[in-house]
């Protein structure tokens, strides 16, 4: 079974398999060892549940995804915009097709709900951008239980001159796990944001592809993952500039607290004969606890001239004179580790032009930065 | 309000206090000098609570209490407050958060009612007027990206804000010019009150022109080797440290 999940996540040779999934291999191993039987897509969800995803801003434009199925229930697609086409093709494929601007942002959400026994659902989504400018929000919420694999396979094409804003949200219960692979083109002149913000989740690994295949084509990613107990997430960036003054715009930060695992792989290729690109990464990671472990390989290989590069990457430990700082003016301890691990999060966040989308980012982090967590737990018990 | 006894500290093994004795009451000014590497910041730092510091022998009391056994955050709220030499930036986390969080726990600490917001921000201003600095400040993260004058600017804001009982300043004055030195002493000058003490640590006599001290202490190798008023203060600017040594040897001898 391992080899099977492995065949299915990996991608290229044996070997490329291999090193593409060395620091989650015990975890997907320990998923491999589970028998899944198909998860209900026509599970109901508890209130509490719906609540998490039904935003009053998204009304009328959201399209809800119960393990993997389509949900007409659940759904709320009134005041979709007129230049956006929602076709189905069959019950786990859709095709999402975007002409013209729409000011406000689509939401497509994926809910996992777990049943008697372990189950998993896949669905493919296609997302087109043939022309304007428009923001989705994906968004993963699940419900503990037994346990669900999720596996989302999406095709992103940005147009030429095309603008996206992929905001994904996951904050996903520690019996589930998610599998995201992410495979998007960005036309000459197109422009491609994604921010993510990842927590929670017994093994979440996304594989976000991205191809700069046209001339002066644009990608920039802001990402924050934080996690506790034994959570795993595994995030691959591969971006690839195979056109003319491409650019592309990578700041990631990572929190781990308790015996969580993160992995972040950043690798940049500037293919032969894409001069003039401009590629940065950086990405910085606190460990909270002795037993968390933060692994991050910026990968850099460039076959160009003219190109502007720089990447960084680092790993450690809360700032302890920071710490001492905010003490000394009267904030207690526990504030003062939580102001600055929200502080080091919200960095990765400081250029998103999207108030709306601060927002969302903001109430999360606060919701599950590891301290506000223990504190409510004191408070608890 | 404040009295050092024989304090003795070491930092990573070393010892660099070495018997300091030091009592200062309520409404004084004590500056703190002393060349580089006597310990003036270490002072500072164990006053205030900073881990790493051993404390192998002595004792601090501030209003009779053992200040030593507090945790950083309660002395804050009893009122102790220190201007650091080097303030932090701290990228990601906004001025006006930080500021109301650490005053709301300080006011919480001493059993006053919590400031809503609209009663904080209208206090920051009036204390932002007072000091002649602008208000965008507050929308900033924590001294990130702030200019030398503009972070000492900021610790004197805070301690404006906050109000202490005992305010230590260290080396505050390093790296300014003198425009904007006149506006650290024009604000700790407004503080001063009976009520009020300042431990002024500084290496250079120029800020004791503007911040007049009560009191003079040379801090020689982790002692204090001498006191006086304030002319103490111009006899070191004219002839220096080595002045200190000479007259300790020629008292040795």
């Amino acid at each position: 079974m391992s080899a099977m999940l492995l065949d299915e996540f990996g991608v290229g040779d044996a070997r490329e398999r291999d090193e593409s999934w060395r620091y989650s291999k015990t975890a997907l191993r320990a998923l491999s060892q589970q028998d899944f039987s198909a998860a209900d897509a026509h599970a109901a969800l508890e209130e509490s549940l719906v609540a998490r995803f039904d935003w009053p801003l998204t009304r009328g434009r959201r399209l809800v995804f119960v393990n993997g199925g389509y949900s007409g229930t659940y759904s709320d697609t009134g005041s979709i915009a007129a230049g956006i086409d929602v076709r189905h093709e069959g019950g786990q494929r859709f095709v999402l097709t975007v002409a013209g601007d729409s000011a406000e942002p689509l939401h497509v959400v994926y809910v996992s709900v777990p049943g008697a026994a372990a189950a998993r659902w896949q669905t493919v989504a296609d997302l087109e951008l043939l022309t304007g400018r428009v923001g989705v929000i994906e968004q993963h919420v699940g419900a503990a239980g037994a346990d669900v694999l999720g596996t989302l396979h999406s095709r992103i094409a940005v147009g030429p001159g095309a603008g996206l804003r992929l905001t994904t949200l996951s904050d996903l219960p520690d019996s589930v796990s998610l599998y995201r692979r992410v495979n998007t083109t960005v036309a000459r002149s197109g422009a491609c944001q994604f921010v993510d913000a990842i927590f929670g989740s017994r093994l979440q690994r996304a594989d976000l592809n991205v191809d700069l295949n046209g001339e002066g084509a644009r990608f920039e990613s802001r990402g924050v993952f934080v996690l506790r107990g034994r959570q795993h997430a595994d995030t691959h960036l591969d971006i690839r500039h195979t056109a003319r003054d491409t650019t592309c715009d990578v700041l990631w930060r990572g929190v781990a607290d308790q015996r969580a695992r993160g992995v972040f792989h950043g690798a940049i290729t500037v293919a032969p004969g894409a001069d003039g690109a401009d590629a940065r990464l950086s990405n910085k990671n606190l460990l909270l606890s002795p037993h968390a472990e933060i692994d991050t390989q910026p990968v850099l290989e460039i076959y160009a001239d003219e190109v502007k590069a720089a990447h960084g990457a680092t790993v450690g430990q809360l700032d302890e004179t920071a710490l001492f700082y905010l003490r000394s003016r009267g904030v207690p301890a526990s504030i003062a580790r939580s102001l600055l691990i929200g502080g080091f999060c919200r960095e990765a966040f400081a250029g998103i032009e999207s108030a709306d989308v601060r927002g969302w980012l903001d109430t999360l982090l606060a919701e599950r930065l590891p301290d506000s967590h223990r504190e409510r737990e004191e408070v608890a018990g | 309000m404040l009295k050092i006894d024989n304090l003795h500290v070491r930092v990573a093994g070393k010892e660099i206090l070495k018997g300091l004795t030091l009592d200062v009451g309520a409404g004084e000014v004590h500056a703190v000098m002393g060349p580089n590497g006597a310990g003036k910041s270490t002072l500072g730092n164990v006053l205030a609570g900073r881990e790493g510091y051993e404390i192998t022998q002595g004792s601090v009391s501030y209003n009779g209490r053992n200040l030593l056994e507090l945790e950083p955050e309660q002395r804050a709220a009893e009122g102790v407050f220190l201007a650091f030499q080097y303030p932090v930036e701290i990228p990601g986390v906004n001025n006006t958060y930080f500021l109301k969080a650490a005053m709301n726990a300080q006011r919480k600490h001493r059993g006053e009612t919590e400031l809503d917001s609209m009663q904080f921000l209208k206090l920051v201003r009036e204390k932002l007027r007072v000091l002649h600095i602008s208000d965008d400040l507050m929308n900033r993260a924590v001294n990130a990206g702030f200019s030398g004058g503009e972070k000492k600017r900021n610790e004197i804001f805070q301690m404006a804000l906050l109000e202490p009982r005992l305010a230590v300043l260290d080396e505050t004055d390093s790296g300014l010019d003198i425009d904007a030195m006149k506006m650290v002493a024009d604000g700790v000058n407004a503080m001063r009150s009976p009520q009020r003490a300042f431990v002024v640590i500084t290496h250079y006599q120029r800020l004791l022109d503007y911040i007049v001290p009560d009191f003079v202490h040379v801090l020689v190798d982790g002692r204090i080797v001498e006191s006086g008023d304030k002319s103490l203060a111009l006899k070191l600017e004219e002839h220096g440290y080595a002045w200190i040594a000479e007259r300790r040897l020629a008292g040795a001898a």
